[in-house]
């Protein structure tokens, strides 16, 4: 059963003197406890579709359902409960003057879930971070350390879906394996769902189950894990970009 | 011919939880060629890239034996003669790009301001100008991008607009952290040509700053590995994929594979004895 359903959705911005047809007529369904990935060009509209999921982006065609059911407008409460988004630029999603601390509270607090000490550094150390970093501002972390805890703050809440815009992108090797690994024993124990924007093919081929190729907007092609793996892909832009990844991996 | 020395680089940051020491010794010479600076999350690279600016912010402190860039002693000269390299012989591109622009001035404004304040440049020539920076990194659509506020772009565009506009002043020095880790592959081939291309036809120096192991070891000549604040091994980029450091070793084993068998990627074993 699908669990999202994206259907013919359009987004236009108004940009003053012109509209930007950010997302026009894409289509595609993630099953409950699948893991789909988007892949394309800069620009092409990736972190816009799962910013319309969360409300966040002007809907101007085609519908967005969960479970079957048109979403709210605004999303409300429920809906943060059921589904978190990691935001591609980790400092947009943290708030200056509060403290990692406060940051990870702050949900538990508004959804009046207790035991918060406890939570905030068993989070941290879900994503690799200290305890000690919890009194300190998103200034005083490095880049990588900041995307961390914007992970660990899209899971206080034990969301069922979550919306992964380049989760790894200012990871290392290595704490991008931790992460990685992290996401992938947390969607097999708790049966989540992720809806996951990277621009590496090895990452995304790693996580995911299908994914959606995008380019200008359009979805170009769609393919499971299997054609992804095996370079079968139909059209020419899928392929350029799988070509220039696989020329990457030739020494690696 | 060396362009920036830094010799006993030290940064250290005094905090409610005792005192940080983010980098811890480091040395390198630059010549007009492009080092690559690799290493784990929080091992110091964007601190040793903003030490070279003098941009650590109070109560952070910069600590070094000696800097010198083109024969200029950048832990002496005062800061008004700082801020008078920086951005035009000395430029950054930030780590987080669009937090670096200012999310209240149109991109064109802050794209051109150079141009009109240094060069004098205005009218037609001005938007010529700007509109070619944005073409050379791919910008599709770069009328509106001119006009757009840093909140109106994607990740990858706002990475973009910075490369261009740090460009602009025909730096000697570049600075580039993380630039190009919101791209997809096919723009990111395009964006390292252009760097590529200063470096070989200006002379440019170029410190790249990535987590991108793969990719630094396409693209710089020569390569520093950190961690924990410290150059742990210094080689060839094209003997990257041949390190003989354990850290090194351990960080190209954990990148997934197209095709792998999407088990749980293995870790890295981090003995604290590497750094010292
Ligand atoms: N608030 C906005 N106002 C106007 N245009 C916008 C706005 N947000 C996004 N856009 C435009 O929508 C298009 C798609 O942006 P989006 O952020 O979805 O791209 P993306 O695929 O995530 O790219 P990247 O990989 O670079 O992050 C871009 O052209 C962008 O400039
Ligand atoms: N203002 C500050 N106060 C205290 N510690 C700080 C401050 N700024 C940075 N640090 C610490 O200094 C260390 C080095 O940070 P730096 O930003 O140089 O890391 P990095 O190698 O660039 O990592 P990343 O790849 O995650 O960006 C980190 O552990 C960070 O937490
Ligand atoms: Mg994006
Ligand atoms: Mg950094």
């Amino acid at each position: 059963m699908a669990l999202i359903e994206i259907d013919n959705l359009s987004v236009t911005f108004d940009a003053g003197d012109r509209y930007v047809h950010a997302v026009q007529g894409v289509s595609l369904t993630v099953h409950a406890r699948e893991s789909f990935g988007l892949v394309g060009e800069s620009g092409s509209g990736k972190s816009t579709i799962l910013r319309a999921i969360c409300g966040l982006a002007p809907i101007s065609g085609g519908a967005i359902r969960i479970d079957g059911k048109p979403l709210q407008t605004p999303r409300g409460f429920d809906f943060a409960r059921r589904v978190q988004m990691v935001f591609q630029d980790p400092y947009a999603s943290l708030h200056p003057r509060h403290t990692i601390d406060r940051t990870l509270a702050e949900p538990l607090a508004i959804h009046r879930i207790g035991d918060t000490d406890r939570r905030v550094v068993q989070a941290l150390r879900d994503v690799g971070l200290d305890p000690s970093f919890r009194f300190r501002y998103p200034h005083q972390l490095s880049g990588g350390q900041r995307q961390r805890v914007a992970i660990a703050r899209a899971l206080m809440l034990e969301p069922e879906i979550l919306l992964l815009d380049e989760p790894t992108s200012a990871l290392d090797a290595s704490v991008q394996a931790e992460t990685l690994n992290l996401l992938s024993r947390l969607r097999a124990e708790r049966g989540l769902t992720f809806l996951m924007v990277s621009h590496d093919l090895a990452v995304i081929d790693h996580m995911c189950d299908r994914i959606l190729v995008m380019q200008h907007g359009r979805a170009v092609e769609e393919l499971d894990r299997d054609q992804l793996a095996a370079g079968a892909m139909k059209t020419g832009y899928a392929r350029t970009l799988f070509n220039a990844s696989a020329d990457r991996m030739l020494d690696g | 011919m060396t362009l920036l020395s830094v010799k006993d680089l030290y940064v250290t940051f005094r905090t409610e939880s005792g005192i940080v020491e983010a980098v811890r010794g480091v040395s390198f010479d630059l010549g007009r060629e492009r080092l690559g600076i690799v290493g784990e999350s929080g091992s110091g690279k964007t601190m040793t890239g903003r030490s070279v600016l003098r941009l650590i912010r109070p109560p952070g402190r910069i600590d070094a034996v000696e800097m010198t860039f083109d024969g200029i002693d950048l832990l002496k000269i005062s800061e008004r003669q700082m801020r008078a390299l920086r951005g035009k012989r000395i430029a950054m591109v930030m780590q987080d790009p669009k937090y670096s622009l200012n999310p209240v001035m149109r991109v064109g404004e802050q794209l051109t301001e150079g141009l009109r304040r240094r060069d004098g440049l205005r009218g037609a020539e001005l938007h010529r100008k700007a509109i070619a920076a944005l073409e050379a990194v791919q910008i599709r659509d770069p009328e509106r991008v001119l006009r757009a506020y840093p909140h109106e772009l994607s990740g990858g565009m706002g990475q973009r607009v910075m490369i261009a506009m740090m460009l602009i002043p025909q730096p000697d020095l570049l600075i580039a952290d993380e630039p190009t880790s919101a791209l997809d592959v096919t723009v990111q081939a395009e964006v390292l040509s252009i760097l590529d291309g200063l470096v070989r036809d200006r002379g440019m120096g170029l410190i790249f700053i990535s987590h991108d192991l793969r990719l630094v070891g396409r693209f710089c000549d020569r390569v520093l590995v950190m961690y924990k604040g410290r150059v742990v091994e210094e080689l060839e980029a094209k003997h990257l994929m041949q390190a003989q450091h354990p850290y090194t070793q351990g960080l190209l084993n954990c990148l997934p594979r197209i095709g792998g068998d999407r088990g749980p990627l293995p870790g890295l074993d981090r003995a604290a004895a590497w750094a010292g």
